[in-house]
Parts: C-alpha cells; structure tokens; sequence
C-alpha cells in the first residue's frame, strides 16, 4: 500500500482519475459524485460506526439538555443530565460565563426547551410558596467545586423553605469552624442556585447578605418562602429559632439559644413554620 | 419565553456525523483511493472532531472544519509515509529506482505529484480541497481562515504552477 500513496496525501491511482476529470483544465470543484459508487460508501460507514462507537466510548463526554428561560427571577441558562439538573445560571451575573464553560468543555450539549420550561413552572410554584416540585427535582452535583462545596451545598438541601441557616452555622456543621468566608465563596459559586437553596443562608447579624444572583433576587426567594423581610434587609422580629436534635423553637433573645450549639440551630420565618417543620415551642421564652 | 437560538454550545456531534459522514467517506475515499486508508482516516478525524467539538463556537463552520481535519490528516499521513519511504530507500537503495515499471503516461502523473508535493501549504492545500472534496470557495476560505478570494487566488496559483510543470 505505501507505495501507493504520493505528495499531497493523492495516491498514484487518483491521478489516472484526475487526468479523466481534466483536473487541470479549468477551476471548477470536483464533481461530487466521483469516485467510490454510493453502494460502497455506505458500507465503509456502516463498518467505520461500529469501529467508531468503540473508539469514542473512552473518552465521550456526558449528555446534558439545556435551554434558556425568562422565568421570575430573571433570564436562566438551565442544563439537565441523565442523573438530574446540573446547572441554573442567572444570565446577568458573572456566574453565567463559568457555567457555560464547563458545561461546554466537559458535556455534549443539546438544545432542549422542555427543561427550561419545566424549571420556569417550578420557579413560578416556588414564587407562588410552594417549594414541592423543587425539592423533588433530582440533582447532579458533578459542577460542584470540591468536596468543601459539596458537604455544604449537601448540607443546605435539608434546611426547607421557611428556614435558613447562618453562614457561621454551616460552616461549623460540616465541621470547618473558620470556614465562614469559604462558605460565602462556596454559595458564591453554586452551580444549582434556587434548587440547592444558597439564598437560605445568611449572615450571623440578622442581616440578610449577600448573593450570587444579587441580594434582589435573594429578597425575593426568602420572601415567597415567608420570611417578612422589611427594607431593612433584615429578619423579621418574629423570626424565631430551632433546634434540630431537641425540636424546640425559641425566641431570638432566650437563654437556651445563647447556650446550645450554633451547628444545631436553624432560624424560621416565624413559629408557624417551626411548627410546620414538627417543632414545639420552648416552654423558657413562649414564642409565638 | 424559552430559547435556544443564540445558544453559545456546538451542534450535535451526532447529527453532524449523520449529515456529513457520507461526504466525508467519499472525499477520503477520492484523496486516498484505498479502502483501509480511507477508513482509518475518517475514524481518526471523527475522533478529533470529537475531542476539538467544544472549541467550535455554532453549526456554521462544521463543514470546512471538518474537511480541514481530514485534508490535513491525509497530508500528514503521505508526509509520515514518504519520511518511512525514504529511510527505507537510503536502507536499500534498489528500492529507490522502482520506477521502472511504470509507463510513459505514468511518469506524466508522478510529474505532477511532485509538482502538487511542491506547492506552498495553502495553496496545496486549497487545490486538494477544490480538486479532491468538491468545495465552495467560501467553504475553503473557512477552512483556511482566509477570504474567498485568497481561496480562488491559491487555488488558482497552485493551477498555474501545475499547468506549467504538465506542460514544461
């Protein structure tokens, strides 16, 4: 076979057959039907797919759908893997560039409107105060960062709405004390905002923080959950605290909360909802 | 209110195999004449295809891309078989001067190898293109990253060296 092939990749025999086709009488294109008969083409694809499919599983990169939605909150890249969503991105915020990037490196893209649909009706019934279809949504924590993002973004997926936890708290529950600001960083950079709920946590003060999405859109969320957040951008009074392991909610000032564990502690909107998450009131301080 | 339009993603692998495999198939059956070569390389350029899809930025340039994979791999494919043809020549020289079976039109043909051998990249490049794929010169301009002009101008300057070394 080697001596076959010539200059220019064009073997010996392609130049008989350049030199029926007068390849040098003028400057049209090849005729495209040259060559090989259709019959035979069709065969070396056949036989060059199997070859190909076992060539390519090695290193073919996973399928996601994605599209975008003008939903409530803002315009959103949304992505949808075999395993669950995999990413939401507000599209007006520094967070949507690293968002396409990844998904574009390391995922085959296809164009799939019914998943952005889907998570537009589900942002719709989440604004409306119901959280039920997002806390079903599976998700694909694959864009997570690292193991510290992914124990803390874990961790959120159990406060519910109607509750948040403080930046302090969490970091402290998944065991990093100091790890204050790399909780902030960590929520900064949230693959999965909304479905894994970032905006439910905030700062040790009372005061709101900040957010990925801008403190508007976190506003927002934590008010449709039923926090009555004023202008003030703070929790409300009647925000009242929980104990995880004893099921007791007290108000803010009462001496068990200044002597139990931060870890253990999440803050609801008000007593209606620590009943509603099966807490009892502490019989110290009465809330509610 | 949903949208997919100005997506920044690459088109479907798949489907871009699907619409241009057959087309390819038949390019690199033209440009190498043999059945296994052509094979090889149309698997090896699907697998860089695959391995670059990310860096494409939307469906419009696939084509020549494509092309410009499997133009290149057949360059460097004759490139790595002419270096091999060559230690083997210097090993045995017998086998440098097998030309003497080859007849009067033949030598004609191998002339104008040689001649295609010698012409600048692009300009080869272009004419195997144009000569060998069947494609548009706006499509040989994308693949080459220059103008439709400049793509009729190689291919038209690689013609005219052609012409020039059949004739002379």
């Amino acid at each position: 076979m080697r001596h076959r092939t010539v200059a220019g990749g064009i073997p010996r025999r392609a130049f008989a057959a350049a030199d029926e086709f007068s390849i040098l009488a003028d400057d049209l294109p090849a005729t495209r039907d040259a060559g090989a008969a259709d019959a035979e083409i069709d065969a070396m694809v056949d036989s060059a797919h199997r070859r190909m499919a076992r060539a390519l599983r090695r290193f073919r990169r996973p399928a996601v759908r994605a599209g975008i939605t003008d939903s409530p909150l803002g315009r959103l890249l949304v992505a949808e893997g075999p395993r669950g969503l995999l990413a939401v991105a507000y599209l007006d915020t520094p967070g949507a560039a690293p968002a396409f990037d990844a998904l574009r490196a390391g995922y085959d893209v296809t164009v799939d409107l019914a998943v952005a649909v889907r998570v537009r009706k589900e942002i719709d019934r989440l604004l409306a105060g119901d959280s039920a279809p997002i806390d079903a949504h599976p998700v694909d924590l694959s864009l997570v960062a690292g193991d510290f993002q992914r124990r803390a973004l874990a961790h959120l997926r159990r406060v519910p709405p109607g509750a948040v936890v403080t930046y302090q708290g969490l970091a402290e529950a998944i065991g990093a004390p100091s790890g204050q600001r790399a909780i902030g960083n960590s929520m900064a950079s949230n693959p999965l905002p909304v479905y894994v709920p970032c905006h439910r946590v905030i700062r040790s003060d009372g005061a709101i923080g900040n957010y990925g999405g801008g403190v508007e859109r976190k506003l927002s969320l934590l008010r449709a959950e039923g926090f009555a957040i004023g202008s003030d951008q703070r929790l409300p009074p009647q925000a009242v605290w929980g104990h995880r392991r004893s099921h007791i909610f007290c108000r803010p000032g009462c001496a068990a909360v200044r002597r139990a564990t931060r870890p253990r502690w999440m803050i609801f909107a008000d007593a209606e909802h620590a009943c509603g998450a099966g807490m009892r009131p502490c019989k110290l301080c009465g809330p509610g | 209110m949903e949208s997919g339009g100005s997506f920044p993603f690459p088109p479907p692998f798949d489907e871009a195999v699907r619409r241009h495999e057959r087309e390819l198939m038949r390019y690199l059956m033209r440009a190498t004449r043999d059945r296994e070569d052509a094979l090889d390389v149309f698997q090896e350029m699907w697998l860089r295809a695959y391995r670059a899809w990310p860096t494409l930025a939307s469906a419009e340039g696939v084509r020549p891309w494509l092309y410009r994979i499997a133009t290149n791999l057949c360059l460097n494919r004759s490139r790595d078989r002419m270096r091999r043809a060559r230690v083997i020549a210097e090993d045995a020289p017998e086998f440098a001067t097998d030309n003497s079976g080859v007849n009067g039109s033949n030598e004609g043909v191998i002339h104008l190898r040689a001649a295609i051998a010698a012409l600048p990249r692009k300009q080869r490049e272009a004419f195997v293109m144009r000569k060998f794929g069947g494609l548009e010169y706006e499509e040989i301009a994308e693949a080459l990253a220059c103008s439709p002009e400049s793509a009729r101008a190689g291919v038209y300057q690689a013609l005219k060296k052609l012409r020039a070394a059949a004739g002379g």
